[in-house]
Order: C-alpha cells, then structure tokens, then sequence
C-alpha cells in the first residue's frame, strides 16, 4: 500500500511541474521527436550536435544494413503467393528492425518451401531473402537488436529529460552550461565509463548474451526434435514450465535431484569446513612441532588441479581401482561391504565393491562423492582458518584464563564465535560455489548410476534426458542440453532460471551483507 | 602431575590425527603415480607398492609419439599442448589488461552504478560458461570461431574478469590515494596515474592473477570438448578421453595417470610458490577483521 501510494504522488508531482512549465516542455517535446532539436532551441549547439548525431548514427546503421533500395523493384518482380503476404521487414529489414522481428516471431518461413514463389533455401547467396529463418540464429540476432535498442532509447529518454531540465534551470535563471562546457564534462564524466567498455562488451557478448539467450530458450518450444532450418520454433509462453510441474513423475525425479543438490552442497560445505577447522586448530596448538610442514602436506590436495584429482579418484573407486585392492590387500574387503550393505549404503554384499557404477549403490556413490570432495576442499577452509587463527588477540585468551575459564570455555566462547564470524561470506560463497560444482559430479560419476527403470517416468523416458542418482542439478543441465538425443534446452533453459534465481540471490545477499566491499574511502 | 599426562594425551592424539591425515592425502597421489609409471592397461595390475621389476615407461612413449593422423606435425599429447599453451597465453594477456582496467575503475573512479555493476559481475561468474553455451556455440558459428582453439581464450577471460577485478580493486584500495592525488596536482591524467603510479604498486597481484588466467585453460574441459573437432583437442580432452570407457580405442586409466601428472606436476609447483598470494585471493573474500 505504501508503495502504491509514493508512486502515485510521485506521478502528482511530475505532472504538476509540467502544468508549470509549459515552455521546458515545448524543449522536451521538440526532442521527443527528433533528438538534439530541444537541446537546439535552449541554445546548447553542440550538445544538440552530439544528440543528433546519436540520432543519425541508429538510423544511418539500420538503412546501412537492411536493403530498402531493393524492395521497390523486387516486390514487383516476385509478389507475394497467393493467401498470403510478404514480410516486408523480414525481407528488407536492417540489423535492428529485422533482429526484433526475428526475436518476436522466431521466423515465418522455414526451409523447403516456396515463398513469393521462390524455393526457400537452407543458405541462399544471392537473393538473402530466400535463405531459410532460423530460430535460433533469430533469437540471438534480436536479443543483440533489442540491447542496442535499449541503449538507443536510454539516450532518447536522457535527452528529452535533459531538453525540460536545461530549460526550466534556464527560465529559473540559473546559469546555463554552453555546450562546450557540456562536452568537456562530459568527457570526465564519462571517463570510468570508457575505460570500462571494453570490458562491458566482453561481458555482454560472452557471459550477459549467452546466458539471456539461454533463459528465452525456457518459452519456446526448443529440442532437438526440430530440425532447424527446415522447421520453425515457437514462442510457447509458460508451456515448459507447466510440462515439468503438471507431470508427477518429473516433478518427483526432480525433487529428488533438488534434495539431493541441496545436501551435497551443504554437506560438502560443511564437512569441509569443519574438517578444515580440525585441522588447522591441531596444526596451530602447542602439541605439534614442525607445523609447516605438516601444513604443506595436508595442502598438497588443493594444488593438484580439481580436475585431475576427480579423475583420478574416478579411477580410485573403479571395481578395479586402489580402493577394492587396499581392501584385498588387508583382508577387509568382506567385513567392508558387509558393514556397508548393513547401514544401508550398499544394496548388496558385493566382492568386490561397485562404489560408483551399481543401480543400488546409490546412497554409496553419493557418499564417495561427498567424501572425495572433503579430500579436494578441506585445505582451502583449513588455510581460511590458519589465517583467522594468527589474528586472533591473545589478551582475550589471557583475560579469560585469569577469570578462571577452562581451555574447552574459552575455546567454544572466543576462537569459535570470531572465527565463525570472519569466515561466514567464505562459508556461503563455497555453498554456492558447491550448488553448481559441476565438475564433482561430471568427473567424478557423470551422474550415475542410474535410477531404477521404475522410477523412471514414462515421459521422460519418451523425451531423454534422464538423470542419473548422482547428477545434481547443474549437471542434470547439462545432461538435457547435450546428451545425444536428449537436447531438451527448454526444459534445461527453465531449471537454468531456477538455479540462476537460487544461487544469484543468495550471493547478492551474501555480497552485499559484507560491509568491508563497499565502504568508501 | 595430572596436566602433563593431558598434554602427552593430546600431543600423541595430534600426531596420529596428522599421520592419518598425511596417508590419506599422500596414498592416492603414489598410486597415481605408480600407475603412471606401470604398463598395460588394467588398474589391477598397479603395484600397491613400488615396484621396480614393473618400472615401465610404455606410457610416456605412447604420449609422445602417438598421431592419429600420420599427418600430425606433432604427436597428439604435444599437439594439444601447445594448442592449450596458446589458449593459455592469449588469456593471460587478456586477463591481466582487461581486469587491471576494470579493477582501477572500481577502485578508484567514482560513477554512477558502480556497486550493481559490480555486484551483477560477481553474481554472473558464478554459473559455469555451459549454461550459456548453445548461446556461445552460435555465435562462434556466425563468426567462424568454431574449431580454432585460440578464440575459445575470449570465453575464458570474459568469464574470468569479474572475480580478478575484484581482487585488483581490494588490492588497488589498500595504496594510499594521496598517491593518486599528489600526481594528479601535477596533472597527470587518470590514465598517467594508473600507468606510473599504480602499476609498479600492484605487479604482485598482477603476477598472482595471470598465473591462474595460464592454468585455467589447462584444466577447463567442456568448452574445449564442445567447440573442437578431435583433431584439435587440448591437453584436457586428451586426459578426459583416457579415461572415457566408451572410448575404446584410447581408454587407458593408467595412460591417464601418466598424462595427468605430467600437467599436474608443474601446476603444484606453481601453486606452492603462489600460496601467500593464493591466500590473499582467498582472504579478501572474506570479510575485514
């Protein structure tokens, strides 16, 4: 309600300057219809120039790349077919106006047929107009054509605000700024901006785009069912995201992969906090000597590059790996698998013992992969703490022990609530970074084993893209929009949204609880 | 008497705690390489313990004479070395002009929008470059970048200059801007201050950052399987197709173990004497005192 009404006062108060105004607003409105014309009329000429400019450079860009020249001359020569019409823009468009109408339509002329009796092809040379649409060429052209769109209209809207700003100082008597005075701010102004640049486009193009592009693919109709170009993609609306809701068997396997993601990145944040936590506190007390090198060896798993060590731990835990031969070797191997079958880990006595592969080994390979990623993440948390560990201030502890406070007291109520507290942003951000570690899964069990047939729903049977019990959802994602014959990329576009919602919140909160970023000096 | 008995207890608990520790970590690592160092292809046939009587160094001959294609300038494994290697350069370059810029315009510019730019850079170097991927591999298809392993450096870099502007920003803050302003009374320009006087200041950090921009390519593998034919495949698509068991022709696990250490090696050397810097880079993630 609150909101509701701010809003509203602050439309009352917008339209009460303008009935005040009559004469900045002739200025706006004059720039609301050609840019830099308002700017003219205040007197500022070269800032009118530079709007003008901008003004001419969109439109000079959009003639520039389309072909209007040829349109009157072939729209006689190669009519539209009977019933039905010629898309002009398709046809003649420039960058921008045809990237929008490819984005809003994904294309109305497929490969194969005929049009304006023509035989569309799936590239055509000469006549452009004649190659087939491609939807997904389109999506991504217009989703370029609709952000330089969007640049243009933020100029547009900033200097019709700035024809009614300029004119109303103006008639208020404030000294106006000359135009050149204009530009040379400008320019200072401007300066973080233009030295950002580059690293605004890089972004845009390879990290921003694509990842656009991969949430618009979650309202289409997109699989790999459609032969592109020679069949069209469709805008389907909330049509995805009712098929993976509506469908019990889908919204049951998910949940699964969901519960499961969440206690894998939880887990395996967890056990590697606290055992990093362990470590460092035995390696930094007063019973151990020669504490650094102790510290290089209990480091040594995080200088071998993830990759690597999940590969090899692949390896390790293969039926034929280190794992089953050191249980050979000692003489274990059936006590083991019995002891594993009996806490339920294992579905079977195996000898030897399936740790990543068996169907009803599941809850087994879940657990080795939590256990492996303790080897991999441990050190990272155990340097963390080493760290806090140096900076804690000893008269604390002496404070403590003079009030009588036993090594266990001072330990729970000083060294754990101050290191908790310093390590808090880490904590969250390896949570994160654990929601969408995608190599612990990929390298380690590429998400099996399977689920059993029976759990399998039929439609996800019919569409492909079937997890497996250890995928979580980040390499479920992958799953569906590359495993052969399993490229659902709507389906994975709408749990693509979903993690980005996720885990983007949770960083942004993260991020922007943590004073010490922002503060300026 | 009582305390000293705790404090044997404990000592004696601490060190078995470590031994133990210290196996774990070290056990896997020498079979690894004993199993480089073994031939055939069965992991069964590792010696637990080293043996030399099957010392072999089958393995690395394969890896430095095997070509799938007789063709091949080089063999495969050093084919897709250097192919990596140039990947590796051109992101270091990449990386260290791109995140000095940016980090010198969050540390020290003022401008509108700077902590949710920020912030939105932070947030997006979260998800793995695949999500974004049909996306990428179209438009490397309209530009003609497919199967040319050096452009893949432009995903790499722009993919990784979020988290390094973050770190040259929190580096550049700790200088003293009267710095900054002394040269700026001068009247030198921004990017005077930045050239003559930041820079010298900040090379530790430069040097930390373009060290992981040259391992990163190394160890990154879903790009470079997706975007390369076979015929130009990286070190980690070699390594992955080792030990792919549905790859029949080259699935070798011990094959792997010896084309694993051979990049693994000098990545911990490195990593070893990056650790001060490495734990700066960790540290300033968390927060102040």
């Amino acid at each position: 309600m609150k909101k509701r009404k701010s809003f509203k006062s602050f439309f009352q108060s917008f339209f009460a300057d303008i009935k005040k105004n009559p004469d900045a607003l002739k200025s706006a409105i004059m720039s609301f219809f050609i840019m830099g014309l308002g700017q003219l009329r205040n007197k500022q000429k070269s800032k009118a120039a530079i709007f003008f400019l901008i003004l001419v450079i969109f439109v000079l860009f959009e003639f520039l790349t389309g072909s209007y020249t040829y349109a009157p001359r072939e729209m006689m020569r190669y009519p539209a077919d009977p019933g039905s019409t010629i898309y002009f823009i398709r046809d003649y468009g420039g960058f921008i106006l045809s990237g929008l109408w490819g984005l809003f339509t994904l294309g109305k002329v497929p490969g194969g047929t005929m049009y304006r009796g023509q035989f569309v092809e799936t590239f055509n040379r000469v006549i452009p107009w004649l190659t087939a649409d491609n939807s997904v060429t389109l999506l991504g052209v217009g989703l370029i054509a609709l952000i330089l769109t969007a640049i243009f209209l933020s100029f547009w809207v900033y200097n019709i605000r700035d024809a009614y700003v300029s004119r109303k100082a103006e008639l208020a008597g404030e000294e106006i700024e000359t135009g050149m005075a204009y530009v040379k701010r400008l320019w200072t102004d401007m300066f973080p901006y233009i030295i950002l640049i580059p690293t605004l486009i890089m972004i845009l193009f390879f990290t921003l785009i694509p990842f656009l592009f991969s949430f618009l693919l979650a309202f289409t109709n997109y699989t790999y069912r459609i032969p592109i170009p020679n069949r069209l993609i469709q805008w389907v609306g909330f049509d995805t995201f009712k098929l993976i809701v509506g469908d019990a068997g889908w919204l049951s396997i998910f949940g699964q992969v969901l519960g499961w993601t969440f206690l894998y990145a939880i887990m395996a944040s967890a056990t590697c906090y606290i055992l990093g936590m362990i470590q460092a506190l035995i390696i930094e007390s007063k019973y151990v000597k020669i504490k650094k090198l102790w510290r290089t060896i209990l480091i040594i798993p995080w200088a071998v590059p993830a990759m690597i060590t999940l590969m090899v731990f692949k390896n390790v835990f293969d039926t034929a790996g280190l794992a089953n031969q050191l249980l050979y070797a000692t003489g274990s191997m059936e006590q083991v698998s019995t002891f594993l079958f009996n806490i339920g880990l294992q579905g079977a006595i195996d000898n030897p013992i399936f740790w990543l592969t068996r169907v009803y080994n599941g809850p087994l390979a879940k657990a080795i992969i939590i256990l492996v990623n303790l080897w991999l993440g441990s050190p990272y948390f155990m340097m963390l703490i080493t760290g806090v560990l140096t900076t804690l201030p000893k008269d604390l502890y002496e404070a403590a022990s003079i009030d009588g406070a036993s090594k266990w007291q001072s330990f729970r109520n000083i060294t754990l609530p101050l290191i908790l507290r310093a390590t808090l942003p880490a904590i969250i951000m390896t949570f994160t970074f654990n929601f969408n570690n995608f190599g612990a899964i990929y390298f380690l069990t590429g998400g099996g084993p399977d689920w059993p047939r029976e759990l399998v729903p039929t439609s996800m049977r019919i569409m492909g893209g079937i997890p497996g019990q250890t995928d979580i959802l980040i390499s479920w994602i992958y799953k569906l929009s590359f495993d052969n014959n399993a490229q659902l990329y709507n389906v994975a576009a709408v749990y693509s949204i979903l993690i980005f919602a996720f885990v983007g919140f949770v960083s942004v909160y993260n991020l922007s609880k943590s004073k010490g970023l922002w503060e300026e000096d | 008497m009582k305390p000293k008995f705790t404090d044997v207890l404990l000592s004696i608990l601490s060190y078995s705690w470590l031994i133990i520790s210290a196996v774990v970590v070290l056990v896997p690592l020498l079979w690894m390489i004993s199993a480089a160092f073994t031939s055939g292809k069965l992991l069964s046939g590792v010696p637990l313990f080293p043996d030399p009587s099957r010392f072999s160094l089958e393995h690395y001959q394969f890896i430095f004479s095997y070509r799938s294609n007789p063709a091949q300038a080089l063999a495969d494994f050093p084919g897709a070395f250097v192919r990596t290697l140039q990947i590796a350069i051109l992101n270091t370059i990449g990386v260290a002009f791109f995140s000095v810029t940016t980090g010198y315009a969050f540390a020290r510019l003022r401008f509108k929008g700077k902590k949710n730019m920020l912030l939105t850079m932070m947030v997006l170097q979260m998800f793995p470059s695949f999500m974004g991927m049909v996306a990428l591999f179209l438009l490397f298809r309209t530009f003609g970048f497919l199967n040319k392993p050096n452009y893949l450096a432009l995903i790499y870099t722009a993919g990784s200059i979020p988290y390094n502007t973050f770190l040259v920003r929190g580096f550049m803050r700790n200088i003293p801007k009267s710095l900054d302003e002394a040269a700026a009374i001068d009247g030198a320009s921004p990017l005077q201050i930045l050239r003559m006087i930041l820079f010298p200041l900040i090379v530790p950090i430069i040097g930390f950052i373009s060290i992981s921009a040259f391992m990163a390519p190394w160890l990154d593998f879903i790009l470079q399987y997706r975007f390369l034919q076979p015929e130009r495949m990286t070190v980690a698509v070699w390594l992955f197709r080792t030990t792919d068991p549905f790859n029949t022709l080259f699935y070798n696990p011990l094959r792997f173990m010896a084309g694993a250490l051979l990049i693994a090696i000098p990545i911990m050397i490195i990593q070893f004497f990056m650790q001060r810097y490495m734990v700066y880079g960790l540290t300033s993630g968390a927060e102040k005192g």
